[in-house]
């Protein structure tokens, strides 16, 4: 084979291998966003509404809030708290415990007060809180 | 008579085509088995119907008539509800039970307040068992002309062509979008209930309002119009053809070489 | 470059790749007039590894329940990025796979090559041929559209009327009287479970038995292009003097396989609705029959033959006679020549056949 073919031959395999490169690109990265991204819910605005008659004085309400367990707390002095219900230890969902009023993680003992703070056992803070307001008795969280 | 009745049935049941055994072909009901078979007066309305928007819709004829269509023996018995031909004057209230927003528009228009005085009930325009979608077209010289000069119709129609027209062509839209998989679904349902307004408006006679209403509608049907694109699809398809082509053309270019 | 060359010697040493990569591949000779049709099998081999990844992408946001599947296909097509391609990818994969694999099946049928000793070469094709059919019925249903619903209750409708067992066996294919929940989730196992676990065997055997007795030749440009194989012992069919496998016919196999996505994309960019017709866009309704309901296009010549016969039972038999004598072909037709028009007679059959095989699928679309 003389030197002007291989040479050729040679364009060609780089041709080949720059489309095959053009084409990895071109398509990991849709489909990582293909395999990646469950689109939130759109129409919500990714805020979630409750009416406060549902929760009694006292009582916790657990729902989803943007993909993640959320919790809203009612104290017994009528004041509201919106928090993330996953224990910052290791992600368990925490539990309302009404009669003491205060959220235990039940995965290694973690205690919370109604407001998120740490009390005793691992998690290294405080539940997450959420932002949220009040209007004509429907708390709007997000 | 009753044992007439029940031996015509029976031979028009014999006559009729069985219907497809598979899947969940609605049964026929039973108006329609004995009536088909009749003489024309009585057949005539079967074959109308047919033809008709309520038939595509599965509006039997017991939604205006009454009566039990499950059974034969007293389907045309009062205390089942029948009631036979509707006197005119009843008409635009029977219509009204599924038309609301029409026949409240009718009532209170010229049409509506000659109701019993020679006035058009539904069915002097839209006919009775033949009844099709309705449309532009029935706004006619021939039509309006039995009673009155067309001058006021004619400036109504004038009104309703563009929303009419817009109408039809997003229509005809949503069929393609919906041929590429694009969920019509909210669109479709905004359009109908445009329409709706648009066709119930109609019937109030009221060129100003209609002027104004139409306006409105035309707005809104803008909006509609625009929605749901088309994707970048054709350009990335173009590449990746391309792409393809171009490296058969490089294989091809390195295979002549090597052979 | 010189960790790579010592991770390969590391492999090597233990492995003896290298000798794989020469006496295999370099080594490995095809007859010298080897010609194109010769790729398709490689084509097919791209196909179904596109339809495994595409399927498995759809897999993860399709959920096989009546209440949610036209949902989750629509929610695939309009809200994933992407997701419109990967299901057109995997519809439109599944007419091309069938298209080929009948273009595959008819080149081996003018080139002879089904002949002794590749007996077991078409059998096993042919029944891939018929997994590829299955699979392509079942997986139809899983949109759970008017389209696929009404196809599938017909398609499934068709053994009952096979004598004694017929209603059972219906019953059994759908989990129920009707097409519903259970037909779905037989449908969907069947389709991502099953039928692709056994293709997969079945091409490892074809592959297997091509590599045992070598490839045939064609009977192209050659004086002699009778059967060489005389039966009595095993011997595998040699080429001395033909072309490599690699790089050779490995970049004919690339060519084949760039052309085929080339016309494969102009379908899924630009005409996918000659594979999904908008009645597919419509949900499922087990109350309301749309009408003129048809089979995909690869079972349209079945349906018209059904519809030709005055019972269900003739056209069923007819059929399977057919099937019956194309899988038993390379056992009937024992002739030594493979030179399609050296062998007249068998020429004409097939082309009638092929003929009359598109003449009632156009007959079917337009009934």
């Amino acid at each position: 084979m003389d030197d002007s073919k291989r040479k050729f031959i040679n364009i060609c395999l780089g041709g080949v291998a720059a489309l095959a490169a053009t084409a990895i690109a071109a398509v990991t990265y849709p489909l990582f966003r293909y395999y990646l991204v469950p689109p939130t819910d759109k129409k919500s605005g990714g805020k979630t509404s409750i009416p406060l008659n549902e929760i009694a004085l006292g009582d916790a309400k657990f729902f989803e809030f943007n993909g993640v367990a959320a919790v809203l707390v009612r104290k017994q002095d009528g004041t509201l708290a919106a928090l993330s219900a996953v224990c910052p230890h290791l992600g368990c969902i925490v539990q309302w415990e009404k009669d003491r009023q205060d959220f235990l993680c039940p995965c290694h003992a973690g205690y919370f007060t109604a407001d998120g703070a740490v009390i005793s056992g691992p998690p290294p803070r405080a539940l997450a809180k959420i932002p949220y307001s009040l209007a004509n008795g429907v708390v709007t969280i997000g | 008579m009753r044992r007439w009745g029940i031996i015509l049935m029976l031979l028009a049941a014999c006559v009729m085509p069985s219907t497809q055994a598979m899947g969940a072909a609605p049964q026929v009901i039973v108006c329609i088995q004995c009536h088909a078979a009749q003489p024309a007066r009585l057949s005539d309305p079967v074959t109308l119907w047919q033809t008709s928007i309520h038939a595509e819709h599965g509006i039997t004829c017991n939604a205006c008539h009454g009566g039990d269509p499950m059974d034969a023996a007293n389907s045309m018995d009062p205390a089942r509800g029948y009631r036979g031909v509707p006197a005119p004057t009843s008409v635009p209230a029977l219509c009204g039970g599924c038309h609301m927003g029409v026949t409240k528009h009718y009532m209170n228009s010229a049409h509506g307040r000659a109701l019993g005085r020679g006035g058009p009930t539904c069915v002097t325009c839209h006919g009775s068992h033949d009844i099709t979608r309705a449309s532009l077209e029935l706004i006619s010289k021939k039509n309006c002309t039995t009673c009155h000069t067309f001058d006021k119709a004619l400036m109504i129609r004038r009104a309703m062509v563009k929303t009419d027209g817009m109408l039809k062509a997003i229509e005809k839209r949503i069929t393609i979008l919906k041929s590429q998989g694009i969920d019509t679904d909210p669109l479709e349902k905004k359009l109908f209930s445009l329409r709706n307004r648009f066709h119930a408006m109609y019937h109030s006679l009221d060129v100003t309002l209609i002027r104004e209403e139409s306006a409105h509608i035309q707005a809104e049907l803008e909006k509609t119009s625009g929605a749901g694109g088309a994707g970048t699809g054709y350009l990335v398809g173009v590449i990746a053809v391309g792409w393809a082509l171009l490296a058969a053309l490089l294989f091809s270019m390195i295979k002549k070489n090597i052979d | 470059m010189e960790f790579l060359r010592n991770i390969y010697n590391w492999i090597d040493v233990r492995l003896g790749t290298h000798e794989i990569i020469t006496e295999k591949r370099t080594g490995y000779l095809l007859p010298r007039n080897v010609n194109a049709w010769y790729s398709l099998g490689s084509v097919l081999l791209v196909i179904f590894c596109l339809q495994i990844i595409t399927g498995m992408l759809l897999m993860l946001y399709y959920v096989p329940d009546i209440d949610k599947a036209f949902d989750s296909v629509s929610f695939i097509m309009t809200e994933i990025p992407l997701g419109r391609l990967v299901r057109l990818f995997h519809a439109v994969g599944s007419s091309m796979m069938l298209l080929v694999l009948l273009l595959h099946m008819f080149s081996i049928l003018f080139m002879g090559s089904y002949k002794s000793p590749r007996e077991l070469h078409w059998l096993t094709g042919f029944f891939l041929l018929l997994l590829a059919m299955g699979i392509s019925l079942t997986g139809y249903l899983l949109p759970w559209n008017q389209l696929s619903f009404w196809a599938t209750t017909v398609a499934t409708d068709c053994a009952s009327s096979i004598p004694f067992i017929g209603e059972n066996l219906v019953e059994l294919l759908r989990g129920g009287k009707q097409v519903g929940l259970h037909t779905l989730g037989r449908f969907y196992t069947l389709h991502v479970g099953l039928l692709p676990a056994l293709i997969a065997v079945l091409i490892g055997v074809h592959l297997f038995l091509i590599q045992r007795t070598g490839v045939s030749t064609p009977p192209f440009g050659l004086e002699d292009t009778s059967n060489q194989w005389k039966g009595e012992s095993f011997v595998y069919e040699e080429h001395p003097g033909g072309i490599p496998f690699f790089p050779n016919f490995f970049l004919q196999d690339m060519i084949s396989i760039s052309l085929y996505l080339a016309c494969f994309m102009v379908f899924v960019f630009f005409f996918p609705n000659i594979f999904i017709p908008s009645t597919s866009y419509v949900p499922a309704n087990p109350l309301v029959t749309p009408s003129h309901i048809k089979p995909e296009w690869y079972f349209l010549a079945n349906y018209q033959t059904l519809k030709l016969f005055p019972s269900e039972i003739i056209g069923l038999t007819v059929q399977a006679i057919a099937m019956a004598f194309l899988a038993l072909l390379p056992f009937i037709d024992r002739g030594e020549e493979k030179h399609p028009l050296k062998r007249p007679l068998f020429t004409f059959c097939a082309v009638s056949g092929i003929l009359l095989w598109i003449g009632m699928t156009v007959w079917g679309l337009y009934s």
